[in-house]
């Protein structure tokens, strides 16, 4: 590749993207979780996912972007429930890539502007997808909405708040829906080797005084892009599962750049008076309603999803336990480091070699990481930031701990007066896994099919909405247009497969819940 | 000796881990021997011939070269200590002998038995306040060999459930028949308090215990607030108690 002239602009930007990324997984890491597994080795299977993403994710990242540009497929990320939200790309995208730096930095084997080019990349799609994604609450991330996410168009909330059914404790589609919820939970868990990214949260969305409603997606579900779920999931009939919730006096006060959020009161079931169910995927118009035609087949939906899911889990557990300790670690360093793949399924450029292998320059490090060393380590690289490369001048005061610390490196702008560096890690090198091949199925909203099958329909589809003639209207012009034919028509488009709402268009202004 | 652009850090200090420094000045020492013997500038070497010629052999050296010095490796996840034995510590009680063991906590809170005959045996942070404390039979969950065990027979009446993994996957098939569930790990954040809420089960995680038998009568006050996020930021104590009953 040659060498790009990067301007001090670029730096400038790049280096606060990096700083923030560095502020918000320090806070993240130190206040919202203490993860550990006695089934999985975690920590080393991070640290080799880290490895890997900072490898891969440059080149991979261009030849999705040869395909589809990273605003474009965020703006079909606003309209659906893929893994192509939080923590995938608010969080891990551009910290998996820079903590494999920062691993690589603190043993000595890159200086802070080794990759440059790969990191101003890196940094670029993410703040464009982002921008993107999160237009209509004008924010890069969750963090800086004060942990907020309020994603979706005024036509789909009022779609998804018009569609749900109410429910009450007790009732029959209440009990249906929380269990589901908790049973998608724990299968989500199992599917991503013990790590949350299979599961997230965006909103809060003020329905009135007492009413707010969070969107719960569930990921990577059936046959899929992971080969551990090959058989032990055929029966789960949907990838992605979006539930709208309605919560009753609790107030959702952080929902965070992992997908998780906070309430107050604490959110139990007992709060939940309201649920719809939806599906969606690269090839679908954005969110497709599930079994809600009456509230008797939205209950027996969530019960039949609940059978299957606790039956996957049953067999995909007893897989598992069966697995030795290299195919623990593979598994979950590569549902970490391919938690993007959605990008590329999204865009049609999906290859198994891309995403479900190891590259050899990540993979020589496996030795290093037995338990203690890994979790060490990344006690280190995340928590306690006392590895050398983290300490900075004494004068410093970190964001939340007030510590001469940082958690990224930033680049450094010596190579704008001719520091040399070196601009890119290069091109992925055949990888390799210890899992058992991926199967060629793929359970897709048009059916089960192969990944070629896939790959093309991908890159033959655009949701309507995502149209150049739908796709600029957003919600400043809507505000200002709603009683035209063109916001007419946009509403209708997404009221299509409304129960309540379809043909209303824009001149309808749903209830207060 | 050839220098690496990280050996002139002015600010760097030793990782606080001697583990993680051990590996680390073994780890830079490598590159340096690497990019000594290749010859050719560090833009030459970072990511072309480093690539090949620091390979997996020279980090099992690494390891090899600890482990002669006699130490051995803490483990976390079973398995690698199973696969391992020689590079890790004992593994101890998991299934075979939980009739015998308990968890013993260095800063457990203890206390002689009530009037009632509550005898407290520790403390943990409660996931969800409930309206009342809850009652069961304590159980130790540590192994998949005891979790399948309990997927053939069923998990008993009132179990509740004390585990040392926070992690919401090795108890993932039988969770849900849990009563009650006491974790010697983790936040209420952790997957295991995540999940535990979701199914509406009382828990209590971080819990420090000591003399918890197996089979024994438990009550855990899940009735004291549970604990917030700002409590753990600021480090404020929020403990629900854990007792066994003697009557």
């Amino acid at each position: 590749m040659s060498r790009q002239d990067i301007s001090y602009a670029q730096l400038l930007e790049t280096n606060n993207l990096i700083q923030n990324c560095g502020d918000e997984t320090y806070w993240l890491c130190v206040t919202r979780t203490v993860q550990g597994s006695k089934l999985f080795p975690v920590s080393p299977y991070i640290l080799l996912s880290y490895l890997n993403a900072f490898y891969r994710y440059p080149s991979l990242l261009r030849k999705i972007e040869s395909q589809m540009r990273a605003e474009a497929i965020a703006d079909r990320a606003r309209n659906m429930g893929m893994k192509i939200q939080n923590s995938a790309l608010g969080w891990a995208l551009p910290n998996f890539y820079l903590l494999g730096r920062e691993l690589l930095l603190s043993l000595g084997f890159l200086r802070p502007q080794d990759a440059l080019e790969d990191v101003v990349y890196v940094m670029d799609f993410w703040k464009r997808y982002m921008l993107s994604w999160h237009r209509n609450d004008g924010h890069i991330t969750n963090r800086e909405y004060g942990h907020r996410a309020q994603i979706l168009p005024d036509r789909r909330l009022e779609v998804f708040q018009s569609d749900i059914y109410s429910c009450e404790s007790g009732d029959e589609l209440h009990e249906a829906a929380c269990t589901f919820l908790a049973t998608a939970s724990q299968y989500g868990f199992l599917v991503s080797c013990e790590s949350r990214i299979s599961l997230t949260n965006s909103g809060p969305y003020r329905l009135d005084e007492r009413h707010q409603m969070i969107v719960r997606d569930f990921m990577d579900l059936a046959e899929c892009s992971l080969p551990w779920l090959d058989g032990v999931a055929k029966d789960v009939p949907y990838n992605y599962l979006t539930v709208p919730v309605v919560a009753r006096d609790c107030h959702f006060s952080l929902v965070d750049d992992w997908g998780s959020f906070e309430s107050n009161p604490e959110f139990t079931a007992d709060h939940v008076v309201g649920v719809g169910l939806y599906t969606s995927d690269a090839l679908t118009e954005g969110f497709v309603p599930v079994g809600m035609g009456s509230r008797e087949e939205l209950s027996s939906t969530f019960r039949s999803l609940n059978a299957v899911m606790k039956e996957a889990t049953n067999k995909l557990w007893l897989r598992i336990a069966e697995w030795t300790r290299d195919q623990m670690v593979d598994a979950g360093a590569l549902v970490y480091y391919n938690i993007i793949k959605d990008l590329a399924h999204v865009a049609g450029v999906f290859e198994v070699d891309d995403w479900l292998t190891i590259d050899p320059r990540a993979e020589r490090f496996r030795p290093l990481l037995n338990d203690e060393f890994s979790n060490e380590f990344l006690g280190a690289l995340v928590g306690t930031l006392s590895l050398p490369n983290h300490r900075q001048s004494p004068y410093t005061m970190m964001q939340h701990s007030d510590r001469p610390t940082r958690t990224l490196t930033m680049l450094p702008y010596s190579v704008l007066a001719g520091d040399d560096y070196v601009a890119t890690s290069g091109p992925i090198q055949p990888g390799t896994s210890h899992l058992a091949p991926k199967i060629d199925r793929y359970r897709t909203s048009a059916g089960v099919l192969t990944l070629e099958e896939f790959n093309r329909r991908a890159r033959a589809h655009e949701p309507v909405l995502c149209s150049d003639k739908y796709r600029f209207l957003c919600e400043t012009w809507v505000k200002y247009n709603h009683t035209t034919a063109l916001a007419n028509e946009l509403y209708q488009l997404e009221q299509s497969q409304s129960r309540t709402l379809r043909g209303k268009g824009a001149k309808f202004i749903p209830p207060s819940a | 000796m050839t220098q690496l652009y990280v050996d002139s850090d002015r600010y760097g200090e030793p990782p606080a881990s001697l583990l993680v420094e051990t590996v680390r000045n073994a780890v830079t020492d490598l590159v340096r021997r690497k990019l000594a013997e290749s010859g050719g500038s560090w833009s030459n070497f970072v990511f072309s011939a480093s690539d090949r010629s620091i390979t997996a052999e020279d980090f099992s050296a690494i390891e090899t070269q600890i482990l002669a010095s006699g130490y051995r490796f803490a483990w976390s996840a079973v398995i690698s200590a199973r696969e391992r034995p020689e590079i890790y510590r004992a593994v101890g009680a998991l299934a075979a002998d939980v009739a015998s063991f308990s968890f013993e906590h260095p800063e457990a809170v203890v206390a002689p038995a009530d009037e009632s005959g509550r005898e407290q045996r520790g403390i943990g942070d409660n996931v969800v306040r409930r309206p009342e404390n809850v009652i069961g039979i304590a159980r130790y969950v540590r192994s998949s060999e005891q979790v399948i065990a309990y997927m053939n027979q069923g998990v008993p009446a009132n179990t509740i459930a004390v585990i040392d993994d926070s992690g919401g996957t090795l108890t993932a098939p039988i969770l849900e028949h849990f009563t009650g569930i006491v974790c010697a790990g983790g936040t209420v954040r952790s997957h295991l308090g995540i999940l535990a809420r979701e199914y509406g089960i009382a828990c209590l995680m971080g819990a420090k215990t000591s003399g918890i038998r197996e089979g024994e009568r438990i009550e855990l006050e899940t009735s004291a607030a549970a604990k917030t996020a700002e409590a753990y930021q600021t480090g404020q104590e929020m403990p629900a108690r854990i007792w066994k009953l003697t009557r």
